[in-house]
């Protein structure tokens, strides 16, 4: 019984973080209809600001969660001008072409990857541990930094959640998601509203980064790790369906804390998937998409 | 058209002849890099005729490298039955891999086509039997090759072009150009449009497995890592850079992209920069690529020399 909560406790973290990364992913595919394979590069940046600057504000003094929280400031600011930058000298011009954009986003990732090996060195960094002690509950045990952090990834994705489906931009990323064309006939700035669709993008796979950043060791490709989970997740889920993403990402999480238990991580990956392909088979476009 | 194609067939059959009088070891290799690196491009841009990126080349090119590697050494197996092992392993296992997976398309399929890359690695690294993570050793091609294996491998690769090229102008490639524009309409017509799909990238996947097959008796040792997803990426670095639009790319491109990548080795994270930075520059500056470019730049001319009447 314990080892089955321990289980779920453990997919939930994992699956926590993974939920923010396919939201972000699902997202910008639903208003955009790229494919962002650089993605992760916006975690890795985030991970890499905060492991670099939380031992710097530290040394000036500041108290460790003071230090992080700033450091996280920090982290999504970058993130957020890396989007824009991307956003303006790039995908802007590839909106709706999903092959001109998944190319370039395929180099684009290439291209940070690089940078940030050479920036911040191919060194794995660990942070110090911000919130000490355990929690047992039902038999199973959590340490209360990752419930915390777990509990902030969970209210961001609510928060985004309650976003999409009840305030004015909401409708208008769904509108846009549904039929641009559409929508753009209704008077609605297309192009604004794909744009902060995308940094809101952006930012989730920012503040993914950000929150996993104390529980994992940190290295300039740890993106990529993410990046094919992420996508294993929104595909099962359905490419550009909010619930999907969640459920995938739910999925993946629950396959992932389950194999590693029972036989290992490289075997929890070929289960993913299998799962993938059983399920195109089934539904072509994901559990929740549709064509 | 016609003496661009005997152009081509001389430039080639002058290149095999040159690659056997290489004795540089180095360049020798250089030939055979270049070589496979066009075939796989050449197989990439097959599939981009249905329309899809498929990055489980890279899959396929490992697959083609692991079985003719465990033929040579675990088998004894001639080296000719060792390609054949490696074509038809890739070839075999992308029907099945296809038939599931090309009934999604466009970004679903490109995505499972990118994991499938990199589960087979990590079923590589899993199996000890193939040496597990540190991979397959003594991979030699036969004695009575020594010294011919480059031009061996740029006569295959020359075959495999003219193949591709064949089919491509064939009405199957026609009928792939079809579907590629319209899906629907070619149902529409009575043709099987997925068996038309499935039957492309294993024609696509059996060259990728041919080029893996003939790089791992090049590079006598392989290991999963080879065949991540990198590998992929390249080929369509390779393809951008070329020009997707006319068979000349995948050639061009991965001829200069190798050669360069030679010239410039040894930066640190450089292949990653250099690689991603030649994507991202093509297609924002010259999304057609150097062929492509060039074809419009002789249409201009030819169009601007019409306009201007025959001379006098």
């Amino acid at each position: 019984m314990e080892i089955y909560v321990q289980l779920l406790v453990n997919s939930l973290q994992i699956g926590a973080v993974y939920v923010l990364f396919s939201l972000g992913l699902t997202l910008i595919f639903g208003v955009m209809r790229i494919v962002n394979f650089a993605h992760g590069e916006f975690f890795s940046l985030a991970a890499l600001v905060i492991a670099v600057s939380l031992p710097w504000f530290v040394g000036f003094g500041a108290p460790l969660g003071l230090a992080f929280v700033v450091a996280c400031v920090a982290a999504l600011a970058v993130v957020l001008l890396l989007g824009k930058a991307m956003y303006e000298f790039g995908f802007r011009r590839f909106q709706r072409d999903m092959t001109g954009s998944f190319v370039l986003s395929i180099g684009l990732a290439l291209l940070l990857q690089g940078v940030f090996i050479e920036v911040f060195t191919p060194a794995s960094r660990r942070l110090p541990t911000l919130i000490e002690g355990n929690l047992h509950v039902l038999g199973a045990g959590i340490t209360w930094q990752r419930l915390v952090l777990c509990a902030v990834a969970i209210v961001v994705a609510i928060g985004l959640y309650w976003t999409i489906a009840s305030t004015r931009l909401g409708t208008a990323l769904r509108a846009v998601a549904e039929d641009h064309e559409a929508a753009m006939l209704q008077g609605m700035p297309y192009r604004r509203i794909a744009m902060v669709g995308f940094l809101i993008g952006t930012l989730l796979a920012g503040a993914a980064g950000a929150l996993l950043a104390p529980v994992t060791v940190v290295t300039p490709v740890i993106g990529s790790a993410y990046l094919i989970k992420g996508f294993i997740a929104v595909v099962v889920g359905g490419l550009g369906s909010i619930p999907g993403a969640i459920v995938g990402s739910l999925l993946i999480a629950l396959i992932e804390s389950v194999g590693g238990y029972y036989f290992d991580p490289s075997i929890a990956t070929i289960a993913m998937f299998v799962i993938v392909m059983v399920v195109l088979l089934i539904r072509p476009t994901g559990i929740m998409g549709h064509a | 058209m016609r003496d661009g194609r005997v152009t081509a067939l001389a430039a080639g059959a002058a290149l095999v002849v040159a690659s056997a009088f290489v004795r540089s070891d180095f360049v020798a290799m250089l030939f055979v890099w270049v070589a496979v690196n066009v075939l796989l491009t050449a197989s990439f841009r097959f599939v981009t005729l249905i329309g899809e990126l498929n990055f489980a080349i890279a899959g396929f090119v490992g697959l083609g490298a692991y079985a003719a590697g465990c033929a040579t050494t675990m088998l004894d197996a001639p080296f000719v039955v060792s390609l054949a092992a490696g074509a038809a392993a890739a070839g075999l296992v992308s029907l099945a891999f296809g038939w599931v997976t090309l009934r999604s398309k466009g970004p679903y399929f490109l995505l499972i086509s990118f994991a499938f890359t990199e589960v087979l690695r990590l079923v590589y690294t899993q199996t000890s039997a193939i040496g597990g993570n540190s991979g397959l050793v003594g991979i030699f091609p036969p004695a009575w090759l020594t010294g011919y294996y480059p031009a061996t491998v740029l006569a295959l690769v020359l075959a495999g072009l003219w193949v591709l090229h064949r089919l491509e102008n064939s009405d199957f490639g026609r009928i792939l150009v079809a579907i590629r524009n319209n899906d629907l309409i070619v149902q529409s017509v009575g043709l099987d449009v997925h068996r038309t799909k499935v039957l492309c990238l294993a024609v696509s996947s059996a060259f990728a497995g041919l080029g893996g097959a003939l790089l791992a008796h090049a590079n006598n040792v392989i290991s999963p890592g080879d065949f991540g997803f990198l590998l992929a990426v390249f080929t369509l670095a390779y393809l951008k850079v070329g020009g997707e639009g006319h068979f000349a790319g995948s050639i061009v491109g991965a001829t200069l992209l190798t050669l360069l990548a030679q010239y410039a080795l040894g930066f640190g994270a450089f292949e990653h920069v250099f690689y991603g930075g030649a994507i991202v520059l093509v297609v924002l500056l010259m999304p057609e690529g150097i062929v492509g470019r060039w074809a419009a730049w002789r249409a201009r001319r030819a169009g601007a020399a019409h306009a201007r009447g025959p001379e006098a």
